[in-house]
């Protein structure tokens, strides 16, 4: 059927400062982004990739980022991604990156892969924590992201173990 | 691909399924087409017969099944467009006369043209001012042939150069440097 194609990217906000993730803003950030796209693509590139842009979901304990774009100019999207080099907040500069996890035709599938992902953080995470509280909080997470899995017909976002993670490190 | 071919003379049904090189339609008559039998003579042999017996056949499928696969190859060379470059004859024109640009200016100006309309990436495309004539303002460019359409949309588009309108017109495009030598266009009918 005749409809407007979407493609969505699934980013992650990597930076060495705690409290650039904390700072993350929809409206700011997709600002930053067209501004970016307007600078490495010209005229032609912020025209096209502006129109079916937006930020669909952000989580700034996470620091998970879904973008919206249209099909035919997801790579314009795509190759600026690289060139912001810092987020800025209340006139405070903050040097990150955007590393890109997927690219995905519909939210369910970003969603999806999002899941696995938490997942396999959440284990990485586990071997790498050093703290016996921190070990705790992330085995209960994780024994309750594995009963989640087992029942298969319900999906959940995996928002909670995430963010107790988050909350376990800091 | 194993396949057994549908007779006129009815049911084979000892006969193992033979394989074939192509596909290959068979009527009736049992004829063979030219391309795919391997060897001439068994080709006349099978087409002289009108309508074949069924001994007849079965010798021939026996033979062919026995021969080695035909030793030709064939090598497929594709040559598309051979040249990396495009070379562009322009010439820019003010609307008040007296402007006047060196090459180093007027280079910039095609550069900063690219970087308005298609951003950072498209100014960083190797450009090439080859040749280029203070008094007239026209140049000879070349630009990779992926960028050939920025170049000229931006060329396009491009409206005044400080303040001073100003537009690029466009002579010659080619994909060979041999071809700006010579301009249809400029012949005059005596």
């Amino acid at each position: 059927m005749v409809r407007f194609k979407h493609r969505y990217l699934l980013c992650e906000v990597v930076s060495d400062d705690p409290r650039c993730r904390l700072s993350l803003e929809d409206r700011a950030l997709g600002g930053l982004i067209r501004d970016t796209i307007a600078r490495v693509h010209g005229t032609f590139g912020a025209a096209s990739c502006s129109i079916g842009f937006a930020v669909r979901y952000l989580n700034a304990y996470t620091g998970i980022v879904l973008l919206r774009c249209r099909k035919e100019f997801y790579q314009l999207v795509c190759s600026a991604l690289p060139f912001i080099t810092y987020l800025e907040n209340k006139g405070h500069r903050y040097p990150c990156f955007l590393n890109t996890l997927h690219v995905g035709g519909t939210i369910r599938t970003c969603q999806k892969f999002l899941i696995r992902y938490n997942r396999r953080q959440l284990l990485i995470l586990l071997q790498n924590c050093t703290d016996e509280g921190e070990r705790e909080a992330i085995q209960k997470s994780v024994t309750k992201s594995c009963l989640l899995e087992e029942r298969s017909d319900e999906e959940e976002l995996s928002d909670s173990g995430g963010e107790e993670a988050a909350e376990a490190m800091e | 691909m194993r396949k057994v071919s549908p007779t006129a003379g009815g049911a084979r049904p000892a006969e193992a399924p033979v394989r074939r090189p192509g596909g290959r339609a068979r009527g009736a008559g049992g004829v063979v087409s030219a391309g795919t039998c391997p060897t001439g003579s068994r080709q006349q042999e099978v087409a002289a017969t009108g309508v074949q017996s069924a001994c007849a056949r079965r010798q021939m499928w026996s033979a062919l099944d026995k021969m080695p696969a035909p030793a030709t190859t064939y090598e497929r060379i594709v040559y598309r467009n051979p040249s990396e470059h495009h070379y562009m004859k322009v010439c820019l024109e003010f609307e008040d006369h007296g402007v006047g640009l060196n090459v180093a200016q007027f280079k910039q100006l095609l550069i900063s043209a690219l970087k308005d309309l298609f951003g950072e990436v498209a100014a960083a495309l190797p450009l090439d001012v080859l040749t280029y004539e203070e008094k007239t303002l026209s140049a000879i460019l070349r630009i990779c042939s992926s960028g050939l359409v920025k170049l000229w949309s931006s060329l396009t588009l491009l409206g005044s150069y400080k303040g001073k309108k100003c537009a690029f017109r466009v002579i010659q495009v080619s994909p060979f440097l041999l071809a700006l030598s010579g301009n249809s266009r400029e012949l005059v009918l005596d």
